[in-house]
């Protein structure tokens, strides 16, 4: 295509000139990948984070009537031991845990008894949020023997593992003896096997975790299940689980996201900051283009108002200099890619002490395809208004000057 | 015999604002096939502006112009520019090349953006022209590093590339030293000669017009009826 070739010789004509434009259009699409793979990286990070210590599922008995904590108030705590007492279970959950163990998706199955408690020691009092799980279960949701700081996770008849703030509060140390008063009124005196510290504020002051066979006469729960926590290959797949295994026992099942809205919203603010520094480095090549093009145009003036007399049509001079801004498009933004992806591997190569990577950046997701398109596309919009001040030139006009 | 170039009631006049400025009052010009005619008058006297309405460049205010026994004032822009492009050669004083490419390029310009490039027919003819006018060692020189006089002789071949019926040319030799000047006119006549092509040439050089077969002259914007001459 002869236009094509006319293209390339003016953008060759003037070399450092275009490979200035290449290079700012390169920056452009390099700062686009950059944001994009640090966006994508800190979501999947957000993601990890949350994830690894959570259930991906999580199941209940539907309708559970909402938990009243004991108030200071006589009529209120009477109010909340009725509701109390109505407290729903999952009584068939040994076949609810076959079910899951015979699918493919499940990695690991934790049957809870999950409750509120006060810890008493002399004149301190704490209230707890319990969980209770098979000592072997214990590490199936969350690493708590991987957060032991003091004494060890065995969970042995009678023991309670609490957080270390807790510990501090009420004045506690491993191999002590604890006041343990349950929602239900029940007391017992629970010994202190670990202190762990997970570094989430909440769970070091609240969490506290016994075994299953210790909560149930504390709980009143003799056979019972208040909850089936769940974890997935797949963390993407948590909702279509979900509602397939809700489908088929019947239970309440809540996906992981459901229960961290905040993070979902993050995410949102998160991929929309990102879009608009996208946007902006897209537009600002754009720019770039359309005014480098432009100056050509006008620098060229008298060569336009030659082609013109001779005949040449209004169209080829216009896809003249759509062509030059495909290239520079091309051009610029494979090396805008290349100049990326180097970038975001060379960072990616810098960790924290812990293995982390020290920016939490996605080479392999830095939306090299969009930028590619978007960036050739818009090579071509960005050269339409120099190609059609060109095509319109006046031949008579331009040969005078 | 149909006239190369019929023009009639050639009226010119540009306006600015307010301000309106008569150049052309009713010309009228006819070439016939094979003339090389001077076109004289004093500068400002409207050469140029006629050369443009006559080469489809500008549309004159009123008049009437028929190239080759086509009515060619009335044709849209899109179908005069292929009339330029098939029809019509220009040679102009100043810019007449475009710098980025080699003088074969140039050369062969006008038919290559037309068509798809080019192609070994239109090499081919590019670089016969080039030998014709002497540069056959300059083909694939770029245009920019060309002297004046080389310059001009490969507007000349890019003028002929189309087989045009009328080469229009606006001062040719007005930038060039006389012997470069004298060699651009000589080429001409000698095209003139061989293959009959019609020319328009302006210029306010009188050793330009006396080797012309005819000229005329534009006096107030009109032509000088008594200086035909078709003796030379
Ligand atoms: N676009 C224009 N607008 C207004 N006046 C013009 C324009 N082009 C030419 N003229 C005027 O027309 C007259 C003839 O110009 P031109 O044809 O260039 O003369 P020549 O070629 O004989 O020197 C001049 O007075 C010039 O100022
Ligand atoms: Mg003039």
């Amino acid at each position: 295509m002869f236009a094509f070739l006319v293209a390339r010789r003016y953008l060759r004509s003037n070399p450092w000139q275009t490979a200035l434009l290449i290079a700012g259009v390169a920056l452009g699409v390099t700062a686009f990948v950059f944001i994009t793979a640090l966006i994508q990286g800190l979501a999947v990070r957000l993601t990890d984070d949350v994830t690894a210590k959570s259930a991906h599922v999580s199941l209940e008995p539907a309708d559970r009537v909402a938990r009243v904590l004991p108030g200071s108030d006589y009529d209120t705590e009477s109010v909340a031991l009725v509701s109390m007492l109505q407290r729903k279970q999952i009584r068939t959950w040994a076949a609810t845990v076959a079910l899951l163990e015979s699918q493919a998706e499940v990695t690991a199955i934790s049957p809870q008894i999950t409750g509120s408690a006060v810890l008493v020691r002399g004149e301190a009092a704490a209230p707890v949020a319990v969980t209770a799980s098979d000592p072997k279960n214990l590490d199936a949701i969350s690493p708590v023997s991987r957060e032991i700081i003091v004494g060890d996770a065995r969970l042995n008849a009678n023991g309670i593992l609490i957080g270390v703030r807790l510990a501090e509060t009420i004045g506690l140390s491993v191999g002590q003896p604890v006041l343990f008063r349950t929602d239900r009124g029940v007391d017992r005196l629970l010994v202190v096997e670990g202190i762990f510290r997970s570094g989430i504020q909440s769970l070091d002051e609240r969490a506290a975790y016994v075994s299953l066979e210790t909560a149930r006469p504390l709980f009143l729960l003799p056979s019972g299940v208040t909850n089936i926590e769940i974890k997935l290959k797949d963390t993407g797949q948590a909702r279509a689980f979900a509602n397939f295994v809700s489908g088929a026992t019947g239970l309440r099942a809540t996906p992981w996201q459901d229960r961290n809205s905040s993070l979902a919203d993050a995410l949102t603010a998160q991929g929309q900051t990102g879009t608009l520094i996208q946007i902006f480095s897209l537009i600002s090549v754009l720019i770039g283009i359309a005014s480098a093009l432009s100056l050509s145009a006008n620098r060229r003036r008298s060569e336009i108002g030659i082609m013109r007399a001779f005949g040449v049509s209004r169209l080829f001079i216009a896809s003249v200099f759509v062509m030059q801004g495909l290239l520079i498009g091309i051009v610029g933004a494979s090396l805008g890619c290349l100049a990326g992806y180097g970038l975001c591997s060379w960072l990616a190569t810098f960790t924290k002490p812990d293995g982390a990577l020290a920016l939490p950046i996605a080479p392999a997701e830095g939306g090299y395809a969009l930028v590619f398109l978007l960036t050739t596309a818009g090579a071509v919009l960005a050269s339409v208004i120099p190609a059609r001040s060109a095509a319109r030139l006046d031949a008579l006009e331009a040969i005078q000057q | 015999m149909t006239a190369v170039l019929d023009a009639r009631g050639i009226v010119m006049t540009f306006r600015n604002g307010d301000e309106f400025t008569r150049v052309l009052l009713g010309v009228d010009v006819t070439l016939d096939p094979g003339e090389l005619v001077a076109l004289l008058g004093a500068s400002g006297s409207g050469k140029s502006t006629l050369l443009s309405i006559v080469g489809l460049l500008l549309r004159p205010t009123a008049g009437i112009i028929t190239i080759g026994g086509e009515r060619v004032d009335t044709l849209s822009d899109t179908k005069s520019s292929l009339f330029r492009n098939k029809r019509l050669g220009f040679i102009f004083q100043f810019h007449n090349l475009l710098p980025d490419f080699t003088a074969l390029e140039n050369v062969s310009f006008p038919a290559a953006a037309a068509g798809g490039g080019i192609t070994s027919a239109i090499r081919q003819r590019a670089s016969e022209l080039l030998a014709r006018v002497g540069l056959s060692d300059r083909m694939n020189f770029p245009a920019a590093r060309l002297s004046g006089g080389q310059k001009q002789r490969v507007a000349i071949a890019r003028a002929l590339m189309n087989h045009p019926e009328l080469v229009l040319a606006d001062e040719p030799t007005g930038s060039l030293d006389r012997a470069s000047a004298d060699q651009v006119l000589a080429l001409m006549r000698e095209i003139n000669r061989e293959d009959g092509t019609t020319f328009l040439i302006c210029t306010h050089d009188e050793q330009v017009a006396s080797r012309c077969t005819r000229r005329i002259t534009l006096v107030d914007g009109q032509f000088d009826s008594g200086m035909r001459n078709k003796t030379n």
